[in-house]
């Protein structure tokens, strides 16, 4: 499933996927995948994601539906 | 917003390990069924002896001792305690298939068969093997959940 919270916070910071990418220590490629929802991170990249883009883990990855 | 100059090591990040671990597991599975099958083809249709595929037999069984006993330590298998009864059923079960093997491939197979004195010394080998093999095991076993328990205390 799509992660739109992630695709969203990171446009709303103003990142690319590559600037996210090189923030949090990962491939452009990895990023890509999140969004799309085609990888499940680790629990320590999430943390990283999360905290790079000013977040908690509830807004990036909980899905409410 | 500026990115900091920081690369993964040679761009390889948790996600590229993940599929090449992945990779590497299916691959060294695929290589070890294949050496298993052909152990069996020259062994049984081609009918060879033991000293033409002696190099693949040890690789093989090396290989799977290695790791079985590598899951047993990592803690990939999992063992809740290690008693001596559980440990002499597998060790019975191990036995009475090994025994069954020998004997179809000694007394079955073959015509004539052996005789119950060199079986029974083909059966002694059975038993010694298993029981070293199932020593390694418990050993292994016992070492990994040790060191499971330390890193959790």
């Amino acid at each position: 499933m799509e992660n739109i919270n992630l695709k969203i916070a990171r446009v709303q910071k103003g990142l690319s996927q590559q600037e996210l990418a090189d923030l949090c220590e990962v491939t452009r490629q990895t990023i890509g995948l999140i969004e799309k929802g085609k990888y499940n991170p680790t629990l320590n990249l999430c943390v990283k994601i999360a905290t790079v883009l000013s977040l908690t883990l509830n807004d990036l990855f909980w899905d409410e539906n | 917003m500026k990115t900091k100059d920081k690369k993964p090591f040679l761009n390889v990040d948790e996600r590229n390990r993940q599929v090449t671990l992945r990779i590497i597991a299916i691959m060294y599975f695929v290589t070890i069924i294949s050496m298993q099958f052909i152990l069996i083809y020259r062994q049984f249709a081609l009918g060879q002896e033991i000293q033409n595929f002696e190099d693949i037999a040890i690789i093989t069984t090396v290989n799977s001792l290695f790791l079985i006993s590598a899951l047993l330590y990592f803690g990939a298998i999992p063992i809740r305690k290690l008693e001596i009864k559980s440990i002499l059923l597998i060790y019975a079960l191990i036995v009475a298939m090994g025994s069954a093997f020998t004997f179809v491939k000694y007394n079955l197979v073959r015509s004539p068969g052996l005789t119950f004195r060199d079986l029974f010394d083909k059966l002694i080998i059975v038993y010694a093997v298993t029981g070293i093999i199932m020593v390694f095991f418990v050993l292994f076993s016992f070492l990994g959940k040790r060191k499971m328990e330390k890193e959790l205390e």
